[in-house]
């Protein structure tokens, strides 16, 4: 099972678990409406675009409401701290939470506990959190932006807003140094996806991948795009792929997708994800070597 | 399917509310476990302390919401800093990349967009914490000068690094792009 767990911006929204699907520009799970907007809707969403194209089992998804007082995060941290060796994930996705690193430990913990190898990827805050409690050597994939790759950087912050100058000047030429710092503090995880002008594949320190092409300069200013990454990369583990290769193949095909969208900084994120089955119809069997005749099976 | 009941907080750390005085400290302390935040009277480090041998250990992240918190209740307070010695300060720059018709400016991990002819924003990115997507909903396709301040309807450091964005997108559309 692939399982992504994080917060959406719905007030009262109770703890929900369940398989999402999409209606019309929403998801709908246990008869509950979230946007597909930036956030864990859009992760969600690019996660659901894969398993629908290679016919894999939607991921199941943990939400609460939750707009910035950290309830719903807490019901999430709790439910999973109990429940999350009974529900034996093989991928977990955490998302949008409030970084709360005693409650990560105590989830941290209880993942070391489950009876077989659960794959750990974080981005938002629950990567926030993971970094902050140093516990980022427990995640096997960490999706930073170039300023999240500067406080995974900086040994002391527990917060990108808390991040050295010189660190938040950095180009997206110094993410190697970023790289080797965040590795050298042991604030990285195994893997690391870096988002940016040219995406970084990093694993276990070394860089082993750039992505640039296609070139749109526009999808930094579309919000949830780094979401949808993420979602990408849960969802290509989940189907087999190597780390690496999953990682990869998030980035082109995020990039491809805001290609075919014509993205500008006004575009929405549903119209990248709403790209996302043309773009793996015409390139995933070309980049991936998983291919099908009808758009389906491997 | 059946849920749990939320069990009581674990505290969570990593700032420091500071106070001149004993009594500030502990009205502060009933203030904000009375909002719902988990924080712990603690002896501040030597080179934080600012006044009194007491402060409030809180999570960092939720700095905004804990100020608006205590202003709110009139509660006095000197500062709130990060316990970890050798954090650096609050980000203060700003980065801005014109797009043409759009601009963006980055602060910290948040980004905001605006469209530079009419000032409507169109689009948020970045960021991590719960507030963010909530913000994202309340400022998209609405006018800079027309929306509530991130840092007075948000919670977290990501909602005070959004405000910062928007502070300069409205400097900059206001001071010389807006037509």
């Amino acid at each position: 099972m692939m399982l992504i767990a994080g917060t959406v911006p719905i007030r009262g929204l109770p703890l929900t678990m369940g398989r999402p699907a999409l209606e019309g520009d929403d998801l709908v799970v246990e008869g509950r409406r979230i946007p597909c907007a930036q956030g864990t809707g859009a992760m969600i969403s690019a996660a659901l675009a894969v398993a629908d194209y290679l016919k894999l089992e939607a991921p199941q998804v943990l939400v609460a409401g939750d707009t910035g007082q950290g309830k719903g995060s807490r019901e999430i941290y709790e439910y999973l701290i109990e429940k999350v060796g009974d529900i034996s994930p093989q991928v977990v996705a955490l998302h949008y939470c409030l970084p709360i690193m005693a409650l990560m430990n105590r989830l941290c913990e209880s993942v070391q506990r489950c009876p077989r190898k659960v794959l750990m990827i974080a981005d938002a805050g629950s990567m926030y959190a993971a970094k902050a409690a140093g516990l980022a050597s427990r995640f096997d994939v960490f999706t930073p932006d170039a300023a999240e790759m500067a406080f995974l950087a900086d040994p002391d912050a527990t917060h990108p807003a808390y991040i050295a100058r010189h660190l938040f000047d950095a180009d997206i030429g110094q993410t190697p140094d970023l790289v080797a710092a965040a590795y050298r503090h042991k604030n990285a995880a195994r893997l690391l996806l870096v988002k940016g002008a040219v995406d970084y594949v990093v694993d276990g320190g070394g860089i082993v991948a750039t992505v640039d092409e296609p070139d749109v300069p526009a999808l930094e200013a579309v919000g949830g795009t780094g979401d949808t990454i993420t979602g990408l990369v849960a969802a290509f583990l989940y189907a087999g792929l190597e780390p690496q290769e999953a990682a990869i193949i998030a980035a082109r095909s995020n990039r491809m997708a805001g290609k075919f969208a014509g993205a500008t900084p006004a575009t929405r994120v549903r119209q990248i994800v709403e790209q996302l089955q043309a773009v793996f119809k015409e390139h995933l069997c070309q980049w991936s070597g998983v291919c099908c005749a009808t758009g389906g099976q491997q | 399917m059946a849920f749990l009941r939320r069990k009581k907080p674990s505290f969570e750390g990593g700032g420091l509310v500071l106070f001149e005085d004993v009594q500030d400290a502990m009205t502060a302390e009933k203030v904000l476990k009375e909002a719902g935040y988990a924080v712990k009277l603690v002896a501040p480090p030597p080179e934080l302390r600012r006044g009194c041998d007491l402060a409030l250990e809180m999570n960092l992240v939720e700095q905004p919401g804990i100020e608006r918190a205590l202003k709110e209740k009139d509660a006095a307070y000197v500062s709130v800093a990060p316990l970890r010695v050798g954090t650096s300060e609050l980000l203060e720059i700003v980065k801005a990349t014109d797009f043409g018709e759009q601009m963006m400016v980055r602060a910290g991990n948040m980004k905001l967009s605006f469209d530079k002819a009419s000032g409507v924003i169109v689009n948020v990115s970045g960021g991590g914490c719960p507030d963010i997507p909530f913000l994202h909903s309340e400022l998209i396709d609405r006018r800079l000068s027309d929306v509530a301040r991130p840092r007075d309807i948000g919670f977290t450091l990501c909602a005070l690094m959004l405000d910062r964005a928007l502070e300069e997108c409205l400097a900059l559309w206001q001071g010389g792009e807006q037509r």
